[in-house]
């Protein structure tokens, strides 16, 4: 049986993939095993109205509501509920010390506007000299970003907004507003942020992979956390796509430092101790990100994605989650991106296709070693809810990762 | 005969004496000794052993026991295996030298500029404001050329005639077999070696895709002797301790052990001091500087992020006499007068003061260390103490064991012997394999191996205080990728076959060429 595989995207990073294992494109409309789909066709294959129903030799590349996650308002609504049942619970993974969250204090103080508008007064007032960022909560690529650093600002810019009548949609647009983080990790006085990509096979039971060749986008500006610079994006965001229209911005290494190259220079100037525990520590927040919207992800076995987290991390080495986006971008600045998004796509359809290489959605989805390439299993409930060690990519440091984990369930 | 021993050592203590003098950190531990001395630990009726106890104790015994070792290496520097063709290397690089210098000449007086002045106080206030971030610092370096590059410096070696030399007909120079240098054989290296040759576990064995626990307990074993090695603060133990490959959190203070370049408060004064002349005096070589970093490191997506620091390091390292003055065999040197200045001893000055003229990668000896260190300083001393010891001989004609021709020459009659099919198919298509490897070995695979796989090369350099597993390993490679090799016929063909070397894992293949089946 040939596999067939369909995509809207027009990167060869997908294309070249699938065609350099034999499947055969087809259009949207033929018998597709595979479809690698921007989310919005994603969105419409799946809604009520399309009457399309898949079988169980189709996959596809999102979740129905992957926004329960990708979306900023969403994401920051998921965790905190999921903090608060786990409060609730009396688990003592929800434990406070100083009214903050011990072990779940993983994103930044954040509300929506305008929604939590007083809420966040409250908050502002506690600490007047702190930094905020604001961000459109549905767009991308530090589109529409700003930082504040006064009330005053933020009510200017709410009036405009209304008043503007060229930009209504504007006046709609909901934001977040975040404590912004002024303290990042600086290498060469610079700051940058973590590209991590995790592939989610099922929500329930969980089933997270975690890839080890990240990278960290470095900003193009030396850090410099003055008013004057305020509004220089070049100083403050990380985004390659506000990054390459900098003057300084070098297309040879686009600004892209690998992770692992990051660990060893953290490793030899901190120590292996706090290098290991950064890294735990941001698997730990992955895990408890998507246990945050296992509860609302609707469930569907002909879905896997593969999420962008975007970590910031602070001069105390803790590790912040951003944002997590759904369709991370597959396009190549650089050589050696290029090289690790193939390597991304080939280590995907290896994971989500089963050994007999035909896609099936009645598979367990337990993925042997030599599969995983160079994804690491994050956590799989299968195997922790029936103890099934043998034969899996569990072995090794990461079955005890995940039972550490657990250590307190 | 006992006593023209004891003699001999009493004449060696004494310079051993002397030239401790003479070491910056001497003061220092001259005052600590002083003061244990006046503690009540040491007694006046013991003087000897209750000082020696005590010395023990708090670690200066230890120190003083490094400063020896470091004496001792740094005098056995010169040991030139072939005395006999020793002055014809030494004629083949004061020409190399002159060449190098003319070079620079013409293209001062092309450009129309000066090899040195005092520095614009716009351009001094520029370079203050932006000492932390020189990548920034607005000079125009477009019209500035690398003096030499790598494949230069190996058109010189290749042209060098020998004492031996014989004309072979047509065929220009294809190998370094005319030089009468004996190198190592393979059961030397393996003798050197043994460590690795015996296959016993190292660090940098897990490449293979997944941690595997037992490389975990293996790197935390090392790691708590490892601290006891740092903690013992011997040199010589340190030495040792590296034969098996280093931890990287253990990497810095390992390193900095052995070569003896911890830094006190005399260093940060001493590289005030370089800095200050870097603000004085506007060079020539500082752009040259800037432009190899700006070729090399800042494109590099392993070390774009330490450009900044590699521009202050480098610039205060060409200001440097005392790199000058601790190369042995001091390089031929360009006195030169300032601008506008008239030639009096006062305005006239060595050019650049540390006598090096970087080549095109020059940045690539320092660029690997910025992943050990944060602080500028500790960086520059160590990157300065590892040129002295190795780096230096890899861009100068010498026929020193560890330079650069007998390094290629290791390299060659490696291939030879371990893959004669290889070298005849290279023979064959006429491309001298040594032309493909040269960057390799002269950059010691700073900037083509990855940062991670690189520093354990490094740490078996300094563990065997040798470079000979550098033409070894660049002999691996190839016979790695032979049947690549052996498929291709054009030099162009040859190069993309080995352009990536990011699946090498440096440790577990040294050792699989050293082990006896
Ligand atoms: N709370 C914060 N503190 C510091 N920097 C932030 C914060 N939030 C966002 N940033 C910076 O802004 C960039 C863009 O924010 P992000 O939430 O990822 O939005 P987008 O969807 O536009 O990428 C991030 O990559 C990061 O560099
Ligand atoms: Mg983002």
């Amino acid at each position: 049986m040939r596999v067939t595989f369909c995509t809207d995207l027009d990167k060869n990073v997908v294309v070249a993939n699938c065609e350099k294992r034999g499947w055969i494109q087809v259009g949207p409309e033929d018998d597709w095993n595979i479809y690698w789909a921007g989310t919005l066709t994603c969105r419409s294959l799946f809604s009520v109205d399309s009457g399309y129903r898949m079988n169980d030799n189709q996959i596809i590349n999102h979740f129905p509501n992957h926004y329960e996650i990708s979306r900023k308002d969403l994401l920051v609504k998921n965790i905190k509920r999921y903090r608060r049942d786990l409060e609730k619970e009396g688990n003592v993974l929800a434990e406070r010390g100083d009214s903050k969250y011990l072990h779940l204090d993983f994103i930044p103080v954040t509300f929506v506007l305008p929604a939590d508008y007083n809420m966040f007064v409250e908050e502002y007032r506690k600490a007047p000299q702190s930094t905020w960022i604001m961000k459109p909560c549905g767009r991308s690529q530090g589109s529409g970003i700003f930082l504040i650093n006064k009330l005053s600002k933020l009510k200017r810019w709410s009036r405009e907004a209304n008043k503007n009548p060229l930009q209504p949609q504007l006046a709609k647009e909901s934001y977040v507003i975040s404590r912004y983080i002024d303290n990042p990790l600086l290498i060469g006085g610079k700051k940058f942020d973590l590209r991590l990509y995790v592939l989610v096979t099922s929500f329930r039971p969980l089933k997270a992979y975690q890839f080890r060749l990240g990278f960290c986008r470095f900003c193009t500006v030396k850090y410099d956390s003055s008013v004057a610079e305020l509004d220089n994006m070049y100083v403050h965001l990380t985004n390659v796509s506000v990054q390459k229209h900098g003057e300084e911005y070098n297309a040879l290494h686009g600004g892209k430092l690998s992770v692992q190259n990051l660990r060893l220079h953290l490793e030899s100037t901190r120590g292996k101790e706090v290098t290991e525990r950064l890294f735990d520590q941001i698997s730990w927040l992955i895990i408890h990100s998507l246990k945050a919207v296992q509860p609302v992800i609707a469930t569907d076995r002909h879905c896997f994605e593969c999420y962008g987290y975007d970590i910031i991390i602070d001069n105390k080495l803790k590790p912040w989650l951003i944002e997590v986006n759904a369709s991370p971008s597959l396009t190549s600045t650089t050589a050696n991106d290029r090289i690790l998004k193939h390597k991304l796509l080939d280590n995907i359809f290896n994971i989500v296709v089963p050994p007999s290489g035909y896609p099936d959605v009645r598979w367990n989805k337990i993925v042997s070693t030599e599969a995983l390439g160079d994804f690491e299993l994050l956590i799989d409930e299968d195997i922790l809810n029936h103890g099934n060690h043998d034969d899996t990519a569990s072995l090794d440091r990461h079955s005890n990762r995940s039972a550490n984990f657990y250590r307190w369930k | 005969m006992e006593e023209i021993k004891d003699k001999s050592i009493h004449h060696t203590a004494l310079r051993l004496c002397e030239d401790l003098k003479q070491n910056p950190t001497y003061k220092g531990l001259y005052t600590d000794v002083q003061k244990l001395v006046s503690s009540s630990n040491v007694k006046y009726e013991d003087f000897k052993e209750s000082l020696s106890k005590s010395m023990k104790e708090n670690g200066l015994e230890a120190e003083l026991r490094n400063n020896v070792y470091h004496w001792v290496r740094s005098q056995n520097k010169d040991n030139l295996c072939y005395a006999s063709f020793d002055s014809f290397f030494k004629k083949a690089q004061i020409q190399w030298e002159k060449r190098i210098h003319k070079s620079l000449n013409s293209m001062c007086s092309e450009l129309g500029i000066h090899l040195a002045r005092i520095r614009f106080t716009q351009d001094r206030e520029e370079l203050i404001e932006k000492w932390g971030e020189l990548s920034n610092y607005d000079v125009d370096i477009n019209k500035y050329r690398p003096v030499y590059s790598p494949k230069d410096f190996l058109e010189v070696l290749l042209n060098l005639k020998g004492p031996n030399y014989k004309h072979r007909g047509e065929e220009p120079t294809w190998d370094f077999s005319h030089i009468p240098i004996k190198v190592k054989d393979l059961s030397e290296l393996r003798t050197l070696y043994s460590e690795l040759s015996h296959g016993e576990a190292v660090m940098g064995m897990n490449t293979s895709r997944y941690m595997s626990s037992s490389y975990a307990a293996f790197e935390a074993e090392r790691i708590a002797l490892g601290e006891r090695v740092v903690l013992s603060n011997h040199a010589p133990v340190a030495q040792e301790y590296l034969k098996k490959g280093c931890p990287p959190c253990l990497r810095k203070k390992m390193w900095t052990l052995v070569l003896g370049s911890e830094v006190k408060e005399t260093h940060y004064h001493y590289y005030e001091k370089l800095k200050t002349h870097v603000l004085q005096y506007d060079l020539m070589v500082d752009k040259l500087i800037i432009k190899d970093i700006h070729l090399t490191a800042s494109n590099d997506d392993q070390y774009f992020v330490f450009e900044d620091v590699l521009h202050q390091i480098l610039l205060c390292f060409s200001r440097d006499a005392e790199i000058l003055k601790q190369l042995s065999n001091k390089p031929g040197y360009m006195q030169v007068v300032l601008k506008g200045k008239p030639s009096t001893p006062e305005n006239t000055l060595i050019f650049p003061p540390s006598g090096v003229i970087p080549f095109h990668g020059f940045t690539m000896y320092a660029a690997p260390f910025c992943y050990l260190f944060d602080d500028s300083v500790a960086l520059y001393f160590t990157v300065r103490a590892f040129y002295l010891r190795y780096w230096f001989r890899l861009h100068r004609v010498c026929g020193h064991s560890q330079g650069i021709l007998c390094l290629c020459l290791l390299f060659e009659r490696l291939l030879q012997c371990y893959d004669p099919v290889l070298w005849h198919h290279f023979k064959k298509i006429h491309i001298p394999p040594i032309r493909v490897v040269f960057k390799w070995i002269m950059r010691a695979f700073s900037g083509h191996l990855p940062p991670e796989q690189l520093l354990y090369l490094w740490d078996l350099v300094l563990a065997y205080d040798s470079l000979e597993a550098i033409p070894l390993l660049a002999v691996v490679i190839l016979i790695f990728r032979r049947d690549n090799l052996l498929r291709v016929t054009t030099l162009q063909n040859i190069e993309a076959v080995l352009a990536d070397l990011s699946s090498i894992a440096v440790m577990s293949m040294l050792q699989m060429a050293l082990s006896k089946e």
